[in-house]
């Protein structure tokens, strides 16, 4: 136990990539997102040597490995989600399952968020309010920290430099014992981000950024039945925001996000019980320029105490329940101090009744001084036609309760708001070797009561409750391993087909995608690896009335890695857009041209 | 082709021929003589602007400039004024004018740089140029008229002004300035002497006012807007103003809560937009009218009036085309209504 923090820091690794096979095993999960409550629902796992091999940013992780569309406002930008057709508030974003989109905006920017050193990342696309609460309607994606009470020393580094002058330093350090675990990570990214504008004289002007994050997981074992278990993370991001092809920025963006969680487990041979409370707290400065100084800022502080508890009453049938309270505290520069107070419940029952048939039925309610919260239900199953083939499908009610800008923004708010309401129909298809996944999805959603900013004179714009919207698309999944001697082979594709249509205008929403689709190959040869990834985005209409686009684009990116020094060193080359292509995902703001990133990852 | 196409056509042709020739037949001097413009902010937060040309016969072209020039305008088109031979387009976020020949919509240069920060509005006399700038947006005291001499289309001074000049209108070689308050809230008028290019009177109107001009017994209408409730100094009453001589000689106020926008005048009648409605009031009137013109209602982005026509703009939810919507006004009636660009701010005529 000679190792200090500060020793660790100076040493240096990357979790090696010989468990990539792990991609087509069974994964454990816990919580709310473990497959027997979820049986109806198809859940994809991003494990840690994906995540820390190739570190970027989770925007782009979940573009490459879960064929999510995300609108970039320029690289390193702000990122928002649209999952299923669905606005950037309408994916719950969870972090050891406690919800962490903002309070302020309901939005996650994925690219101030980390993905680096958590264990893994659990995606469960389709609508889920009765499990994962507010906001959770085109899907929810949870970042994991995974605890093990096993004896293991482990310094991980990964440094990297990249075009634009982007630099990142990410060091990890676990120490584990039978009654005791650890793990703290310093991660720093810092960029230029000064890419050209292909077929222009611009530049990227105004696009620097530097990003900060520190997280730390703690936990000690009291006996058996008992953990008690500390979960933190700090981050710290400077943005400029850049210019577009039409006009010059000198604008500037700071925020901080910091979390601290303690999770008392308890479990026993029928019965798992967990208390979670957490203490969130989000801030921004936006400098319209920033050379001034006056500012626009807001803050939110989250208190939440929740309590799980599932109760096996037999090995065929489980309750599983949990009770949720939330105190929201907001204020800023346009948000008169306001504070609300949520208590959610909810109740799901497990079972089996015969050995092909899986199903769940769950309810949940909510209540509230500040608005009505409805009650909600979802039913779902999985239907085991052989060992290999199910058929899955569920039916749920969702709800998104309105963001504290809706309802709190000074002389705009509107107190009045309902939430928003959805339905959701899904049906799915499993296909499951030891080698080989085949997933087909199609689902159906009507969602009513949206919130939208209306102009309601030509200066006041207000939000009302106001837009309809369908979504109906189909996913589809494929991914296949072959081993033949020392070589490895992976290949994977995703590809969905979306329509989201606004019920009034009979219109696709705009940066709502027809088709999105990726596809990579993964060669493995003795620590020798090569990945293809292969991009599509299909073009997204820019105007309510479908007459402007951003066009679709193609997008090859090519990495190649070999691993020296018994494994212990893995030295990694990424070529991004490799043709070169000048692409956009929003209008008027380009993305960067063929770009260099070299970096060496150190395992100890 | 037969001989009888032929023929004809080579008849044409000659007719064309002779009557140019002659001198009671003027050569068209472009595609965009005959019509007026729509100028279209563009999408807010990124994306250009674009011109929209209504012709005289009715035919409509979008994206007029693109078209001729193969270039996009830029981010948040503000105005556009005629002036001699040519059209300035000011781009407010992209912080330029853009001079192009008012018939053929042909590029002619830019003015940017350093002078230009903010651009709202270009006014001209003789062969100078006035253009009102909020200037940077951490300052409230760097607000400027920049002064552009339209031979070289170069600015050669600045006239430093209150906060946030706007709107401008030239009577007698006198510049008026709203100073409507840029990125905060003002009340005042500068009046510009164009010999020296000096402020020679500063004129208190009501709060923001929004909209100037003249009638044709030389009287200067202000329309004031008043401060929004989320003014620091809280809520105030729209108000009408009349100057005359330099010094306000009528005031009229909208009364609590009342923030009227847009005022145009057609012959002795003045035309504003007040809670989504249209009223008209005669310049010899020294009340307000409290009933609207039927059948007119909506919350207009722009209202221009010319030749006994109402021309208004609705912008809709300003992520799609917006509306030209046109009224007689001798009828008070309806008329036609046309597709625009996106967010239209502004009707020109030629």
């Amino acid at each position: 136990m000679k190792y200090s923090i500060l020793l660790f820091l100076t040493t240096v690794f990357a979790q090696a990539q010989n468990d990539t096979i792990n991609l087509l095993n069974e994964v454990k999960l816990y919580g709310n997102f473990s497959p027997k409550i979820n049986a109806g629902y198809h859940i994809q796992i991003i494990s840690d040597s994906v995540i820390n091999n190739t570190h970027q940013s989770l925007g782009n992780l979940l573009q490459n490995k879960a064929n999510i569309y995300f609108k970039q406002n320029g690289n390193g930008m702000v990122s928002s989600i649209s999952l299923r057709g669905s606005g950037a508030s309408h994916t719950g974003i969870y972090w050891n399952g406690i919800t962490i989109n903002s309070s302020l905006n309901g939005q996650t920017d994925f690219n101030t968020l980390s993905a680096n050193g958590y264990n893994q990342i659990e995606i469960r696309k389709g609508a889920g309010s009765v499990l994962f609460g507010s906001g959770a309607i085109g899907g929810a994606i949870n970042l994991r920290d995974k605890i093990y009470f096993i004896n293991k020393k482990e310094f991980v580094s990964n440094i990297g430099y990249a075009s634009y002058n982007t630099q990142n330093i990410f060091v990890q350090t676990k120490l584990n014992t039978t009654k005791f675990y650890s793990k703290i990570s310093f991660e720093k990214i810092k960029s230029e981000n000064d890419y050209p504008y292909l077929n222009t004289n611009l530049i990227n002007e105004n696009g620097a950024y530097k990003n900060y994050h520190i997280k730390g997981a703690l936990a000690y074992k009291l006996n058996t039945n008992n953990q008690i278990q500390l979960f933190t993370t700090y981050s710290n991001n400077e943005r400029e925001l850049s210019r577009t092809i039409t006009a010059p920025s000198n604008s500037k963006y700071k925020n901080e996000e910091q979390r601290i969680m303690l999770h008392w487990k308890n479990f026993g041979n029928k019965y798992n019980s967990s208390l979670k409370l957490a203490y969130l707290d989000e801030t921004y400065k936006y400098y319209f320029n920033k050379e001034d100084i006056d500012y626009s800022y807001g803050e939110s502080k989250n208190y939440i105490a929740k309590y799980d508890f599932s109760y096996f009453i037999k090995n065929k049938i489980s309750i599983h329940t949990g009770l949720e309270n939330k105190l929201i505290k907001g204020s800023g520069k346009d948000i008169t101090k306001a504070k609300r107070n949520i208590f959610e419940t909810y109740m799901l029952i497990h079972q089996q009744p015969i050995k092909k048939i899986n199903y769940n039925v769950s309810i949940r309610k909510g209540f509230s001084k500040t608005y009505d919260i409805p009650f909600i239900y979802a039913v779902d199953t999985k239907y085991s036609i052989t060992s290999k083939t199910a058929i899955k499908a569920n039916y749920s009610t969702n709800y998104k309760l309105p963001t504290f800008n809706d309802l709190y923004w000074s002389y705009s708010g509107n107190e009045k708001l309902l939430s928003e309401n959805s339905k959701t129909l899904e049906l799915g298809f499993d296909y499951q070797t030891k080698n080989t996944i085949i997933n087909i999805t199609t689902y159906h959603t009507n969602s009513n009561n949206l919130i939208q900013w209306r102009p309601t004179t030509n200066i006041i714009w207000k939000p009302i409750n106001i837009q309809k919207v369908t979504s109906t698309g189909v996913e589809f999944v494929f991914n296949t391993i072959k081993k033949v001697n020392k070589n490895q082979f992976e290949f994977s594709t995703q590809y969905a087909y979306t329509i989201s249509e606004d019920l009034h205008k009979k219109k696709q929403l705009i940066y709502v995608p027809y088709h999105k689709a990726n596809a990579s190959i993964n060669y493995l040869y003795k620590g020798f690896g090569v990945n293809i990834n292969q991009q599509y985005n299909g073009a997204v209409f820019t105007t309510t009335s479908n007459t402007q686009t951003v066009e679709h684009f193609w997008l090859t990116n090519i990495q190649i890695s070999k691993k020296i020094i018994k494994n212990k060193i893995n030295i990694g080359l990424v070529v991004n857009n490799i043709f070169n292509k000048a692409y956009q995902t929003v209008a008027y703001r380009p993305m960067p041209n063929r770009n260099l990133k070299l970096s060496i990852n150190i395992k100890i | 082709m037969s001989i009888l196409k032929k023929t004809a056509t080579l008849l044409i042709i000659l007719i064309i021929t002779i009557s140019c020739k002659s001198d009671d037949v003027e050569l068209p001097l472009g595609d965009y003589e005959n019509g007026f413009f729509i100028a279209n902010e563009g999408p807010f937060s990124n994306g250009t602007g674009t011109l929209t040309f209504i012709g005289n016969d009715g035919a409509i072209e979008q994206d007029v400039y693109q078209a001729v020039n193969n270039e996009v305008l830029g981010n948040i088109v503000q105005s556009m004024t005629f002036h001699n031979n040519n059209a300035y387009i000011v781009v407010n976020n992209s912080h330029k004018i853009i001079v192009v020949n008012r018939h053929t919509m042909k590029k002619i240069t830019t003015i940017e740089g350093s002078n230009i920060n903010n651009p709202r509005y270009f006014v001209a006399v003789g062969n100078t140029g006035y253009v009102s700038n909020w200037g940077s947006t951490s300052s409230s005291t760097d607000d400027y008229i920049a002064v552009i001499d339209l031979s070289t289309n170069t600015v050669t001074s600045t006239i430093p002004v209150g906060e946030g000049p706007e709107d401008m209108l030239v009577k007698d070689n006198t510049i008026y300035a709203n100073l409507q308050g840029g990125f905060g809230f003002n009340n005042k008028i500068e009046v510009i002497d164009t010999d020296t290019n000096t402020i020679s009177t500063t004129i208190t109107v009501g709060d923001v006012p929004n909209a100037i001009l003249k009638d044709n017994n030389g009287a200067i209408w202000v329309l004031c807007s008043g401060n929004p409730n989320y003014a620091t100094g809280g809520e105030t009453n729209g108000k009408l103003i009349k100057i005359e001589n330099n010094s306000v000689t009528s005031t009229l106020d909208f009364g609590t809560q009342k923030h009227p926008s847009h005022l145009t005048i057609n012959e002795n009648n003045l035309y504003y937009n007040l809670g989504g409605k249209v009223y008209s009031m005669l310049v010899s009137s020294n009340q307000l009218n409290t009933n609207a013109i039927a059948g007119f209602d909506g919350f207009y982005y722009t209202m221009k009036a010319k030749d006994g026509v109402l021309y208004t703009t609705n912008a809709g939810d300003f992520a799609s085309e917006g509306i030209l919507k046109v009224f007689n006004l001798n009828t008070n009636e309806y008329s036609y209504s046309k597709t625009t660009g996106i967010v239209p701010t502004a009707v020109v005529f030629q």
